[in-house]
């Protein structure tokens, strides 16, 4: 079962927040980002070939022309590799663990996973970020106290949902999870 | 501090009248030194005072001072900031022991630090019918 609907992050971009209900013990929640823009990309190049025309009216050195050039496309693809986060994915696997994905706009892909013998709870928690935010994270045990927690995993780090998105992810993540304590309690 | 209160007492009388003859005195002997020509003060005696530049200088100094602090605090505040995966955005070292007391029946209920499990629960789901429409 599929269910896509349209949030907005924390600075007013548009995302798509993807639901896949596979079984009532695995759900998967898809975040893509807003794309590219033309807009900005123009507007940096535009920025960065200017400098180097104003550095050439300057140096009368033509290379400063051929490295703006290069560090253009050098930089375009840098950041399309290692910074621009296309989509983000959770899923989340009652017995198994609860999955992370980030697949980049070059098409790379990123994945973490952690077992569920770790996970403690799945919260949204506040925090400072420039200003309030509301993000989702996966609390880990701590082997050594039962009621402590060892580690905070943000999610959706790139993404940023805003609280309504968030609400929805939870509740969802909290039927699982809810599910799973009652069949790990009974043996 | 035990036992301080700022009501006015006759020794704070005594050290805010110092303070202020002090403060008028420096400012008048500032004042001196700097519009009195460096002859006439040569003249008197007075030879081993600091240039007339520090006039200028000292003032400026104190106001970029003042601005670089404005930038610095900032970035002290930005830097303090704990990250969004840290242990600090959840609970503190001093807040872990009031999490481990007992429930007891009789007595009334301590004051502890609700876990953020617990939180949760309260705001997002017993809230359904404030958010459940959309």
């Amino acid at each position: 079962m599929e269910d896509e609907r349209s949030f907005s992050d924390i600075c007013g971009g548009r995302l798509a927040l993807q639901r896949r209900y596979y079984s009532p013990s695995c759900r998967e929640f898809c975040l893509s980002c807003p794309r590219l823009s033309l807009r900005s990309l123009t507007a940096v190049t535009c920025t960065v070939w200017l400098a180097a025309y104003g550095l050439f009216t300057l140096c009368e050195n033509s290379m400063i022309l051929s490295a703006a050039i290069f560090i253009t496309l050098l930089g375009l693809l840098g950041y399309l590799h290692f910074v621009k986060i296309d989509q983000e994915t959770l899923l989340i696997i009652d017995s198994l663990g609860i999955q992370m994905t980030s697949s980049y706009a070059s098409g790379k892909e990123s994945t973490t996973f952690i077992e569920m013998g770790k996970v403690k709870d799945v919260v949204i928690n506040e925090a400072i970020y420039m200003k309030v935010i509301y993000y989702l994270c996966i609390l880990l045990k701590d082997p050594m106290e039962p009621h402590g927690i060892s580690q905070v995993v943000p999610v959706f780090q790139s993404a940023k949902p805003r609280l309504d998105c968030l609400i929805e992810v939870y509740r969802s993540c909290q039927e699982i999870l809810a599910h799973q304590k009652a069949t790990s309690a009974s043996p | 501090m035990v036992g301080y209160s700022p009501s006015p007492l006759p020794e704070r009388v005594i050290y805010g009248f110092v303070l202020f003859l002090s403060s008028q005195f420096a400012l008048i002997l500032s004042l001196l030194w700097a519009f009195i020509p460096e002859s006439w003060l040569n003249s008197l005696g007075l030879t081993y005072w600091p240039q007339k530049y520090r006039a200028f200088a000292l003032p400026v100094y104190l106001l970029i001072t003042i601005v670089i602090g404005y930038v610095l605090l900032f970035g002290i505040n930005l830097m303090s900031t704990s990250p969004l995966n840290s242990m600090y955005t959840i609970t503190e070292n001093y807040a872990k022991n009031l999490q481990q007391k007992k429930y007891q029946e009789d007595a009334s209920s301590t004051l502890r630090d609700i876990p953020i499990s617990e939180v949760n629960q309260m705001f997002f789901f017993a809230a359904k019918e404030l958010y459940g429409k959309n």
